[in-house]
């Protein structure tokens, strides 16, 4: 048993506290375990979200996801271990406990496709809501309006429970989105709201001879099986990355402000005044991937802002453009990942942003995306099935997960 | 050659919400350090800010006293640096879309005249912690105390329209009235419940150049306030005729020294657009229920208690100008008591008393219905005014009616005209002199006599009566 998978496990899973209304026999999730990252907070739970900046940080109070999760009966196993503050995946267990059957689920930050990516290379399924469907409060992110809560698990049916149980209204969270919520009860294979798939023509051009082969198999067997299929065009789809690394660092630069040794985390040992306390504890605080990102955010908030303005006006054309396609497609076809992923040097920020150039814009757009196993494959690799719908789609989304798993594999 | 002063404030004013802007703790100064926090004003991680609709309300309601236009959208930003007095290395403020827009106040300039300085914009921020530094044996130490972290602000910012000390000096002075009537802000500058910094650059009379400002902080009281703009004027005008240049930078405003002291280069952060505070989307249903809330305000409420009560202008802006005190008039009014009497007796005895008394509307046991009730008997002949000065002392110092204080006290005025015909009777053959003065034409002798009747009496004879009884016998 690789125990150094989790970086903590719950002592007594089956024991939960008083605030629990139901026991884990009686919850809808009973008997379903999760697996979450040490940054998602668990009262009492070691929570330093892989940094250094948060060495020693135990979580004060339940995540709002979390306390709904307790009361549904789920088991929580422990927390994985994870990227420094979830950038990138380097040194991410999540895969790997999957895999060996040690949690039916686990949930993670998707900022860029983080879960999506995962579930691909090991062959589950994974969900990422639309912005504003689960509370992000208890969450310890970096970039506010790129990540929200990603659910991996092997069967589509789990992810549909999980999310009926998190998603809702939350009165620690304003940017909920209220009345117009996304509903998980009527999410069954019977429902066939979804008919017309598109793919962009674009990114189609950026993949391998092997890659492109997989996806037209995939995009045949879904018309086989009676979806319509068009091509769409997204001319400016390379802006995606562009955006994602520019808002993403600005906003990583200004969440990771906080971590200054004053009030909690990680401080320096010996410092000359206030001033070489900040700069020595933040130098002790980050790793060089998050540093270099941080650097980068900054460098668009003190030096250049007239880019940052522009990447946020290119964000609204680009959800304009998105949206514009949903009025032609029901949803939108991508393979998950390509086939030349690796495990990044923790240094290199281009090589992070090329293998989330497929899944990072549904981040950008704040949209929900499904990644679906079995359906893109070449030979003994599967890049995965990633189909985006447009906000709020959450639903029939997961329904067309459910029955593209009952028809086969 | 001439040169003249441009001077623009920015005021902070601190909303006396019940709690923070973006959390639940008590907005309360005062209490032991670090007691008013959690983890969101702390910024744990894993924390979400949560925007209080009393802090908006306040907000606008504050803009709209001050003429501002509430924008339909606004949001906020963060302003980023890095200080210990600051929990997460940005300051939640409002810098690309502000609350409201485009207000004014009228002030009385130097001349006299009417002058309408013109507000810039109105925007909500947070408040930083409070930096204690102390001594730990020989080692300096600085302790935070975040108690005041989140507390909802307004900052106020002016037109370039002030010239003078006494423009700025009047324009805050306008501020407070506005601000306190509206009962958003205890306004200040002593306790630090508002903040001013003034921004002032010269240039050459007749000219509309907008030259290099410097910033002036740290002013605690409105004088002070005049204090550093006359100082910044005589130092800005020597360096002008020396021929130096003026750079942009901070000053703060020295008491002890009477001088502003050069602080540090003027330091203007980015601010970039919070991605976690949702945006400020208000209706027009919204900003008709604000408007609805918005109490009268002194300028229009004076206009009113002339023509409603007859006032002259003068006692209508004496009634008008604090809220309370006019609350108070118009309670005392409503009771059926003559408009000019209540305004009288308001400024002429009750405020001075509270004010001996260190009382405020709020603690004073002479409530509007006592207060009447004193008036009405003063209206009625039923005591006389050196009667009705005394029971309201009593009126102070117990719980009873005035009638039962009159009655008790035998402060009932005597208006039996036989009774007063005795008592004049026994003045006139006691005073021959006075009388014989009268008769040759001394008339501030009616005066003495009156004066001895009353004495007399004890001061409780009406003194109309006496003096007409007077008049006829002689």
């Amino acid at each position: 048993m690789q125990t150094d998978a989790f970086t903590y496990l719950d002592p007594s899973p089956s024991v939960w506290g008083h605030d629990s209304v139901m026991s884990p026999e009686q919850g809808p999730l009973a008997g379903k375990s999760l697996t979450i990252q040490p940054s998602l907070s668990v009262r009492g739970w070691p929570a330093d979200a892989g940094s250094v900046a948060l060495k020693g940080f135990v979580a004060l109070e339940d995540a709002t996801v979390i306390e709904r999760l307790k009361k549904a009966g789920a088991t929580l196993v422990g927390t994985s271990r994870m990227s420094e503050l979830g950038l990138g995946l380097a040194g991410d267990t999540t895969g790997r406990i999957l895999s060996e059957g040690r949690s039916d689920m686990a949930l993670m930050t998707d900022m860029m496709g983080e879960a999506r990516i995962i579930a691909a290379r090991v062959g589950a399924f994974a969900f990422k809501p639309s912005n504003g469907t689960v509370s992000r409060f208890g969450l310890i992110g970096l970039a506010p309006s790129m990540e929200c809560l990603g659910i991996l698990a092997r069967a589509p049916e789990d992810i549909v429970a999980v999310m009926g149980i998190m998603a809702g209204d939350d009165d620690r969270d304003f940017s909920m989105c209220g009345s117009e919520a996304p509903r998980f009860d009527h999410v069954t294979e019977s429902d066939d709201s979804i008919k017309v798939i598109g793919f962009m023509k674009e990114p189609i051009e950026t993949l391998s001879e092997a890659e492109v082969r997989a996806f037209r198999g995939c995009l045949d067997r879904l018309e086989k099986s009676g979806f319509r299929i068009r091509e769409v065009s997204l001319p400016d789809y390379d802006l995606f990355r562009s955006v994602h690394h520019c808002i993403g660092a600005v906003e990583a630069s200004s969440s990771c402000g906080k971590y200054d040794g004053v009030r909690y985390g990680h401080r320096t040992a010996a410092a000359k005044n206030w001033n070489d306390m900040y700069l020595k504890t933040r130098a002790e605080s980050f790793g060089a991937l998050v540093k270099a990102y941080l650097f980068q955010g900054a460098y668009f908030q003190f030096e250049n802002y007239g880019a940052f303005e522009n990447a946020c006006r290119i964000r609204a054309r680009l959800v304009k453009a998105i949206n514009g396609l949903f009025a032609e497609v029901d949803a939108l076809a991508f393979p998950t990942r390509s086939g030349s992923i690796r495990e990044v040097s923790a240094e290199d920020m281009e090589g992070l942003y090329d293998d989330f150039v497929l899944t990072l814009p549904a981040n950008v757009a704040g949209v929900p995306a499904v990644q679906i196993p079995g359906y893109c494959t070449d030979g003994n690799a599967d890049y995965g099935l990633q189909i985006i719908g447009p906000r709020l789609s959450d639903g029939p989304l997961l329904s067309l997960a459910v029955r593209l798993s009952k028809m086969g594999t | 050659m001439e040169h003249e002063a441009v001077i623009g404030l920015e005021i902070h004013a601190e909303l006396n919400c019940a709690t923070k802007m973006f959390c639940d703790c008590p907005n309360r100064i005062g209490d032991e350090p670090n007691l008013n926090t959690c983890p969101i004003c702390l910024w744990f991680p894993g924390s979400v800010p949560k925007f209080t609709a009393d802090a908006l309300e306040k907000a606008a309601l504050t803009a709209m006293g001050l003429n501002c236009t509430i924008q339909d959208r606004s949001a906020f930003d963060q302003k980023v640096y890095y200080y210990p007095d600051l929990p997460k290395g940005f300051q939640l403020s409002q810098a690309h879309l502000p609350l409201a827009r485009n207000g004014w106040l009228d002030i009385a300039g130097e001349d006299g005249q009417p002058r309408r300085l013109r507000i810039h914009k109105i925007h909500m921020e947070e408040d930083v912690a409070k930096l204690v530094h102390e001594m730990e044996g020989r080692t300096p130490i600085s302790l935070v105390d975040f108690n005041r972290a989140g507390v909802p602000l307004v900052e106020i910012v002016t037109e370039p329209d002030m010239r003078s000390p006494h423009d700025a000096m009047e324009f805050i002075r306008a501020l407070r009235t506005q601000i306190r009537y509206l009962g958003t802000s205890e306004c200040s500058m002593e306790s630090g419940s508002m903040r001013v910094d003034a921004n002032i650059s010269m240039r050459p009379r007749g000219t509309d150049q907008l030259n290099t400002k410097v910033e002036v902080k740290n002013m605690n009281s409105i004088r002070h306030l005049g204090d550093a703009i006359v100082y910044e004027i005589s130092r800005q005008t020597a360096s002008l005729v020396a021929g130096e240049p003026i750079v942009l930078h901070t000053r703060l405003w020295d008491p002890e020294k009477r001088a502003t002291v050069a602080m540090r280069g003027k330091f203007e952060g980015p601010c970039i657009p919070d991605p976690m505070v949702p945006q400020i989307v208000v209706t027009e249903a919204w900003k008709n229920e604000m408007l609805a809330k918005l109490p009268e305000m002194p300028g229009r409420k004076a206009d009113r208690f002339g023509r409603q009560y007859g006032l002259t202008r003068e006692e209508a802006l004496a009634m008008s100008a604090e809220r309370d005190v006019s609350e108070y008039f118009e309670a005392v009014v409503n009771r059926q008591v003559a408009p000019r009497t209540a305004t009288h007796w308001i400024a002429a005895q009750l405020l001075p008393t509270m004010r001996e008394r260190n009382q405020s509307f709020t603690d004073t046991p002479v409530t509007p219905a006592r207060f009447a009730g004193l008036l009405t008997l003063l209206e009625r002949d039923a005591i006389n005014a050196n009667a009705a000065r005394e029971v309201l002392a009593r009126l102070f110092e117990s719980e009873q009616t005035p009638e039962t204080i009159v009655e008790r006290y035998g402060y009932r005025q005597v208006s039996n005209a036989d009774q007063l015909e005795g008592i004049v009777d026994q003045v006139l053959a006691a005073n021959p002199a006075a009388v014989n003065d009268y008769r040759n034409g001394v008339a501030k002798a009616m005066g003495f006599l009156v004066g001895q009747a009353m004495q007399a009496s004890k001061g409780k004879a009406n003194p109309k009566l006496i003096r007409e009884i007077l008049t006829g016998k002689l």
